[in-house]
């Protein structure tokens, strides 16, 4: 039993150094143009800048800062596929090159995902502490988004 | 020994589920790829047919790609009493309009609809997903300079809409959530390019949060999307379209 119970640990021990060889590319593009960033279009004041830096831009942008255990597989692909999938739905660093309409569907989602907490994800603000949102961060995001919503609208 | 087995099963699927996002976005574009079979002459536009075959006027090589300028009889999913629409009909002489796909899309959006109206989150991903496709087939080139450009700022938000409403079959709130857009961006398209048929714009003055939402029927009588069941007559007519 004792000599079974050592094998399975020894073959537990080899997949899990195995799968480290298995690392998909980062998420990191320092030549990043910014000519379209959600941030600059919308001329965001500070405070709401780095709130959004801190708990949105890691998987909605095309730069992540990596924390040391998101290098450690199963966790690499974990995270890489939050990555992907958040940007496809939604890249701040591309904000400003989509269409009118569609910035203000996003606008409206954005504002519906952080109202319901359903962003920031769970699984990310378990480590990324300060990417939490308290109640007042949360009325003065919504209150803002809700501001350049009108503003896009009265250019009209 | 199965604890071995399960140890391996579990390395397994960790590494196929990272692949599963690779593969969607690859289907997408073979989708798209596969819209575009027909080939029309370089002298004859409106001679069309497969790549290979030879005009029927001149007798030259069909060599120029038309994105499927005439909708497919086996993927229309449209019927709601559109007798008169020429979508559908694969005739010779008989061109399609951009009309005629708007129509379809109107008409697909209707069957959405009539499922989100009976609380069938399945079925709404399901005509989801149609709409989606029928968003594809028209062919913008097909579209003046400023239809072109209003129809391609429409679409790209309502493919998108459609797309989730596909993907969140069982969450019927997140689907309503996004056909509150969808039906903005309906009622859009139907003011640029008209309709075929009789419409009528719909008011909920609850949705949304209270905001209140507008949705498109074909009926006169008010059966509400975004409550389904829980209000069903809720609602009033706002405009005959």
């Amino acid at each position: 039993m004792k000599n079974s119970l050592k094998k399975v640990g020894i073959l537990l021990f080899l997949v899990v150094v195995a799968i480290q060889f298995y690392q998909p590319a980062l998420n990191q593009n320092p030549d990043q143009d910014y000519t379209n960033d959600f941030i600059i279009t919308t001329n965001a004041p500070s405070n709401i800048s780095k709130l959004i830096k801190t708990s949105c831009y890691d998987c909605h942008s095309n730069n992540t800062d990596y924390l040391w255990y998101d290098y450690l597989q199963p966790v690499r692909m974990f995270v890489e596929k939050h990555i992907t999938d958040g940007k496809r739905e939604l890249n701040f660093n591309e904000f400003g090159s989509y269409s009118n309409r569609k910035q203000q569907s996003k606008l409206e989602a954005i504002g519906k995902q952080i109202k319901s907490d359903e962003m920031p994800l769970t699984s990310y603000t378990l480590l990324h502490r300060d990417a939490i949102i308290n109640e007042v961060q949360k009325q003065e995001l919504i209150t803002w988004i809700n501001s350049i919503k009108q503003n896009s609208l009265s250019e009209k | 020994m199965k604890t071995l087995f399960l140890t391996a099963f579990l390395a397994i699927t960790i590494v196929s589920c990272n692949n599963k996002a690779k593969e969607t976005e690859t289907n997408a574009t073979e989708t798209q790829a596969g819209s575009i079979e027909l080939f029309a002459c370089p002298m004859h536009p409106e001679v069309t047919g497969k790549k290979g075959e030879k005009c029927s006027k001149c007798g030259m090589e069909l060599t120029e790609p038309v994105a499927q300028s005439k909708p497919d009889k086996n993927t229309q999913e449209p019927s709601l009493n559109n007798s008169k629409a020429k979508v559908g009909v694969l005739g010779a002489d008989t061109s399609v309009t951009p009309l005629d796909y708007v129509n379809d899309i109107v008409i697909c959006y209707l069957n959405l609809k009539n499922k989100l109206v009976k609380d069938d989150s399945e079925g709404a991903a399901e005509k989801g997903k149609i709409l989606l496709a029928s968003f594809n087939r028209l062919d913008t080139k097909t579209l003046n300079a400023n239809q072109k450009k209003a129809y391609i700022d429409i679409a790209e938000d309502a493919k998108e809409q459609a797309e989730h409403i596909a993907e969140n079959a069982g969450k019927l709130d997140h689907q309503r959530e996004h056909f509150i857009l969808l039906s903005k961006d309906i009622n859009d398209l139907i003011k640029m390019f008209g309709s075929k048929m009789q419409l009528y714009q719909d008011y909920c003055p609850m949705a949304d949060d209270g905001k209140g939402a507008i949705w498109i029927s074909e009926t006169k009588e008010i059966k509400n999307p975004f409550y389904g069941s829980k209000m069903l007559t809720c609602g009033s007519l706002k405009k005959t379209l």
